[in-house]
Formats: C-alpha cells, sequence, structure tokens
C-alpha cells in the first residue's frame, strides 16, 4: 500500500509523452471536425448532419446479400390493406425488378 | 417501408417545397395511407407492396432508404443495386435489362407533376413485356 501511494507522489508524466498525447488529442479533434463537415455537406448542412447520424444510419445496413443468392421472400401487403402476397409469387419463371422505396 | 424523412425524424426542405410531410407511421394503416397517396398523386403505374410494420422486406434486402434488385427468372439475385440515395441508379437497371433481354423502346412521358421528388427516378415508362416491376 505504501509503495503504491509512493508511486502516486512521485508520479509525473514525462514531457514528451505529454506533447504526444496533446497532438493526438489535436489530430483526433481535427478529424472529427473534417468528418463532420463532410457529413453537413453531403447530408446539406450541419442540423441535417445531426438528423442523419440521429435517425438514418441506425437503419442503413449493407446487408449480406449477393448476386446468385436465392432471393428471400417476405409477405407485402396490397394497397387495400387486406389483401397480402409473397414476393416469390411475382418472380415465378420470370425476371423481376424491385423497386424498394418511401413516400419521404 | 419506414420513412425516410419523417415530420418526426429527419424531415429536409424538400418535403416541405414538395408537400411530403408525413410522421413515421406507426401502424400498417399509417403506412398504407402513405402508400396509397403516393400512388394516386403520381398515377403509379407498376405493381406495389407495402412491406409490414415487422419491416420483414426491408431486413431481407436490407433495402432502405431506397433500392433496387432484379431477380432472374429462377428467383436468384442477378443485380444489386447500392443502397439509396448516392448509389441508386435506375439507369443502370435498364442498361442492365436492355443488355440482358434487349433493348425496349418506350413512348417518351413527362412527370405529371413537376415537383415531384422522384417522379423521373421511378419507371416511367409501362414495364417490359418480359419481365414485371413490383
Amino acid at each position: 500500500m505504501r509503495g503504491l501511494l509512493d508511486f502516486f507522489r512521485d508520479f509525473r508524466v514525462r514531457p514528451e509523452v505529454g506533447k504526444i498525447s496533446m497532438w493526438v488529442g489535436i489530430s483526433l479533434g481535427a478529424l472529427l471536425l473534417v468528418a463532420f463537415i463532410v457529413l453537413s455537406v453531403m447530408a446539406g448542412s450541419p442540423k441535417d448532419a445531426v438528423y442523419m447520424v440521429r435517425y438514418a444510419l441506425p437503419h442503413m445496413h449493407r446487408g449480406n446479400l449477393k448476386v446468385g443468392d436465392a432471393a428471400p421472400d417476405a409477405k407485402l401487403f396490397a394497397l387495400n390493406g387486406t389483401d397480402t402476397f409473397h414476393m416469390r409469387e411475382r418472380a415465378s419463371g420470370k425476371p423481376l425488378v424491385l423497386v424498394f422505396g418511401s413516400f419521404t | 417501408m419506414r420513412e425516410a424523412h419523417p415530420t418526426d425524424e429527419w424531415q429536409m426542405k424538400s418535403n416541405l417545397k414538395d408537400d411530403v410531410c408525413y410522421a413515421q407511421p406507426k401502424n400498417l394503416s399509417d403506412r398504407l395511407a402513405i402508400a396509397n397517396d403516393f400512388t394516386k398523386r403520381f398515377n403509379y403505374p407498376v405493381p406495389f407492396g407495402v412491406d409490414g410494420m415487422n419491416n420483414a422486406a426491408n431486413d431481407a434486402y436490407a433495402a432502405w432508404p431506397e433500392r433496387l434488385y432484379i431477380l432472374d427468372e429462377n428467383g436468384k439475385i442477378a443485380y444489386r443495386g447500392g443502397m439509396g440515395p448516392f448509389n441508386y441508379n435506375p439507369a443502370e437497371v435498364r442498361s442492365w435489362l436492355a443488355a440482358r433481354y434487349g433493348e425496349v423502346k418506350h413512348p417518351e412521358t413527362k412527370p405529371a407533376d413537376s415537383t415531384a421528388p422522384k417522379a423521373q427516378e421511378t419507371p416511367a415508362a409501362k414495364p417490359d413485356a418480359k419481365s414485371s416491376i413490383l
């Protein structure tokens, strides 16, 4: 216990370590700033960049489907809300284009 | 599927400009209402399906916010587009289909509403007789 107390009493950050830490911090800060600026330009404004990170990124997925994979099936609703159909029903024996999107 | 820019999340100026303002649907009725507004506004000419609130299609195809696929005659993925909006490329799909199944001439079409947000991105022409668009 006494040894530990002595260690902390005598602990000093060596000047070169302090300097390196400072530059690492500055570099990381600069990188974050650049990333935020790039994101703001991509999204349209700083506010859009924040919203993009908050609302869009959690829902963006690359997925693991590849060309040649069997197309997954899913049940979809017709516009009347009562009828349903499976995607595979529409793909039997002919090519099918899937256009995914939302109104907004 | 899940809205990309609803009023209660990341609404954009273009949503106001184009009068496309909806809250994120909390139930299937809300989602169907938006889908019906869309098809009516643009006279959407191709078969349309609405993902359930479990987002099964979206999850299976990593589709959000927008993405294009072509499935071949055997039910396999023949083309997988990039994630929209930056890599959403209908022209690439048209080229792919033309290369695989031959060029199809479509009459010149103009969007019904020039302020429509995606009128030119959606396949305005009638679907190829050899293929269907879901």
